[in-house]
C-alpha cells in the first residue's frame, strides 16, 4: 500500500483472478428457510487470554477471546444513586470494548489488513448487542476488551461473531445476566418475500436486505437488532425477526453443553 | 525429611491407630502448601525460579534443555484462501492465509512476480498487543519472513510471472497470531511453508486478440517449492545456558535470542540475533546442529501431512 511503510511493501494495486474468469452461474441451492447449519463451538482454547471461544458455523469461522476487567484511570467520582445489588452507580461502571476484525484471507477477495468502516460499524453492533447481557456494574472503573477474529466469512459473520463473544465472556468469569446468540437472516430480491435463516455466503451475496438479531434465551430479551437494504411491508419484517429470535432459542443447547464441557475441562486440569 | 519428622511427632503424641489417619490427611496437606510456596516463589523471582530449573537441566513445563514443544500442523482450512495453514507450538498457534491476486510485474524486474508476507499479532493473542497500526514487533516478524522468503529463495520470483512486462501473481501471505505464548519465528515460518505448499493457481492463458487474460478456475496446479526452509529458535540465559524453543515466560527471563533457518542439505538461509549476550563461536556450532535435526523433524512431518491430505 502507498504510504503504509509498517507493512512490506506489494504492488500499488491488483485485481482477484476471478475478474478474468469465465461467468459461472453459481445460485444457491433451494432449500428450508428455518434451517439452521450445524454449529460447532468450543471454549476455553487460548492460552493467553481471559476468556476464549471458537464458533463455527457451516463455512463460517469466527475465534473470540476476552481480557480483562483492567482498571481505567479517569473516572469520575462518585454521583449518583448505587444500583441495586451492590452495584457501582451509573458514572463508575464499567466498560466494555469490542474489536472485530476480518482476517484478509476470510472473504472472496483479498481485503487490507487496515479494517475501515465497516469493521468499526460492526464492532459497535457487537458492543452494544453484548452490554445488555454483562454486569458492568460489578466491574467499576474497569474495562473489559473483547476482541473477534473472523477467519473464513460463510455467511452471517456479525451472528457468529456474537454468540463466540457471549462464549468468551463466559468463559472469562464475568458476571452476566444472561447468555447472548445471535442469528443472521437474508431476504432474496424479488417480489415474494421469503426470508432465509442463517444464510451461506451466496445466499448472503444476492440479498436484496439483512437481518442479524441477538436475544437473550433465558430472559428472552432483545440485545441488538441490525438490519439493512431494501424494503417492504412491515409484516415481513416482523416475520423474520420472529424467525430470528426462534433460531436463537435452537441454538441455545449447544451453546449450553460448549460451556458446561469447558468448565469440567478447566476442572480437570487444575484437581485442587 | 519432614515428613518422617511430622509422623514421628504424630506417633508420639497421638496412639498409633491414629497417626495413621492423620498422616494421610496431613500428607496432602503439605504438599498443597508446598505448592502454593513454589507458586509464590515464581511471582516474586522468577529468575530465581527458572535457574533451579536450569540446574537439573529440565524447565518448569518438564521439558529437556533441547526438547522442542509438541508441533500440529493443519492445512486446507480456510477455503476462501488459495492456501492455508495452521501451526501450533505448544500453546502458541499461527494461521497463514495466501491469496493469490493479479498485478503488474515491478518495471525494475519485469520476468518477476510478488510475495508479499504480513505478520499480524492482533490483541486477541496476547494482553500485550493493542489494536492498530502493527507495532514494533510486528513489523519484525514480517520483516523476517520476507528475509526467509527472499534468501531460501523459497520460490523462483520467475515462476510467478505470467506475461513479461504485463502480468504476474502476487502471493499476498498473511500469517496472524492466534495464541501468543513464545518462539513466534518458528511457528510462522513453519505455517508458511505449510501453507504455501497447499496453495493451488488457475491456469492463466492470455488471450492474443484481445491481450487480456483468461482464467480456468477448474484446472489448478501447485507451486513449485524450492526448498523447505525451517526456523529453529533459541534464548540465552546469563550469557551461557541455551535453551530451546522458549515459551513466551522464558523469552521474557531470556538474556538474549537467537533464530536459526535451515535448509536442506544443511544450509543456512538466515541467522537472527537481535542484540542481546554474545554467544561463542562453539555455541553456535551446536545451535547449527540442532537446526539440522530440527529440519528433519519438521520435514518429516510436513510429508506426513501433505500425503494425507492428497490421499482424501
Amino acid at each position: 500500500m502507498p504510504g503504509d511503510h509498517r507493512r512490506i511493501r506489494g504492488p500499488e494495486e491488483s485485481q482477484p483472478p476471478q475478474l478474468y474468469a469465465a461467468e459461472e452461474d453459481e445460485a444457491p441451492d433451494p432449500r428450508d428457510p428455518s434451517r439452521l447449519r450445524p454449529v460447532y463451538a468450543r471454549a476455553g482454547l487460548l492460552s493467553q487470554a481471559k476468556g476464549s471461544a471458537y464458533l463455527e458455523a457451516g463455512g463460517t469461522k469466527v475465534l473470540c477471546a476476552v481480557s480483562g476487567p483492567r482498571q481505567v484511570e479517569g473516572g469520575e467520582r462518585g454521583g449518583g444513586p448505587a444500583g441495586a445489588g451492590g452495584e457501582a452507580p451509573a458514572a463508575l461502571r464499567g466498560r466494555l470494548l469490542c474489536d472485530f476484525r476480518r482476517a484478509p484471507f476470510a472473504g472472496r477477495r483479498r481485503r487490507a489488513p487496515q479494517g475501515g468502516g465497516e469493521e468499526r460499524e460492526l464492532a459497535l453492533a457487537l458492543q452494544e448487542a453484548l452490554e445488555p447481557a454483562v454486569r458492568l456494574g460489578r466491574y467499576p472503573r474497569a474495562q473489559l476488551e473483547v476482541s473477534a477474529l473472523l477467519l473464513e466469512d460463510g455467511g452471517s459473520a456479525l451472528a457468529a461473531a456474537l454468540t463466540a463473544a457471549a462464549l468468551a465472556l463466559a468463559d472469562a468469569g464475568i458476571e452476566m445476566y444472561d447468555l447472548v446468540v445471535g442469528c443472521g437472516l437474508s431476504r432474496a430480491p424479488g417480489p415474494a418475500p421469503t426470508w432465509l435463516l442463517d444464510p451461506t455466503r451466496l445466499e448472503e451475496e444476492r440479498a436484496a436486505a439483512g437481518l442479524t438479531v441477538a436475544l437473550m434465551p433465558v430472559l428472552n430479551q432483545v440485545a441488538g437488532l441490525l438490519g439493512s437494504g431494501e424494503g417492504g411491508p412491515t409484516e415481513s419484517w416482523v416475520e423474520a425477526v420472529r424467525m430470528g429470535l426462534e433460531g436463537c432459542q435452537r441454538l441455545y443447547p449447544v451453546l449450553q453443553q460448549c460451556l458446561v464441557r469447558a468448565a469440567r475441562r478447566r476442572g480437570a486440569a487444575t484437581p485442587s | 525429611m519432614l515428613r518422617e519428622k511430622g509422623t514421628r511427632f504424630l506417633v508420639d503424641s497421638v496412639g498409633a491407630e491414629q497417626a495413621r489417619v492423620l498422616e494421610t490427611e496431613v500428607a496432602p496437606a503439605q504438599a498443597k502448601a508446598r505448592e502454593k510456596m513454589a507458586a509464590g516463589f515464581k511471582t516474586v523471582e522468577p529468575l530465581e525460579y527458572y535457574r533451579r530449573f536450569l540446574k537439573e537441566n529440565c524447565r518448569p513445563d518438564g521439558r529437556e534443555l533441547g526438547e522442542f514443544r509438541t508441533t500440529t500442523v493443519n492445512i486446507g482450512s480456510v477455503s476462501t484462501a488459495d492456501g492455508s495453514a495452521l501451526v501450533k507450538l505448544g500453546n502458541t498457534a499461527v494461521i497463514c492465509g495466501i491469496k493469490a491476486e493479479f498485478a503488474a510485474p515491478p518495471p525494475d524486474a519485469p520476468d518477476k512476480g510478488y510475495v508479499v508476507p504480513n505478520v499480524d499479532l492482533p490483541p486477541l493473542c496476547s494482553s500485550r498487543f493493542r489494536s492498530g497500526p502493527p507495532g514494533e514487533e510486528a513489523q519484525v516478524a514480517s520483516q523476517f519472513i520476507a528475509d526467509v522468503i527472499e534468501n531460501s529463495q523459497i520460490i523462483l520470483k520467475e515462476d510467478l510471472c505470467i506475461s513479461p512486462g504485463k502480468l504476474a501473481w502476487v502471493l499476498y501471505c498473511d500469517l496472524i497470531c492466534l495464541d501468543y505464548d513464545g518462539n513466534i519465528l518458528d511457528a510462522c515460518t513453519c505455517a508458511l511453508l505449510a501453507a504455501l505448499k497447499n496453495v493451488q493457481l488457475p491456469e492463466v492463458t492470455i488471450n492474443e486478440e484481445t491481450a487480456l487474460a483468461e482464467v480456468n478456475l477448474k484446472k489448478k496446479r501447485y507451486l513449485n517449492i524450492r526448498t523447505h526452509p525451517v526456523a529453529t529458535s533459541f534464548a540465552v540465559f546469563d550469557d551461557t545456558l541455551l535453551i530451546v524453543d522458549p515459551t513466551g515466560e522464558e523469552e521474557h527471563l531470556a538474556t538474549g535470542t537467537l533464530t536459526v533457518v535451515m535448509d536442506e542439505e544443511g544450509k543456512l538461509c538466515c541467522l537472527h540475533k537481535p542484540g542481546g549476550s554474545g554467544l561463542t563461536g562453539a555455541k553456535l556450532q551446536d545451535c547449527l546442529s540442532r537446526a539440522v535435526t530440527r529440519h528433519k523433524e519438521i520435514k518429516k512431518l510436513m510429508d506426513e501431512v501433505i500425503k494425507s491430505m492428497k490421499a482424501k
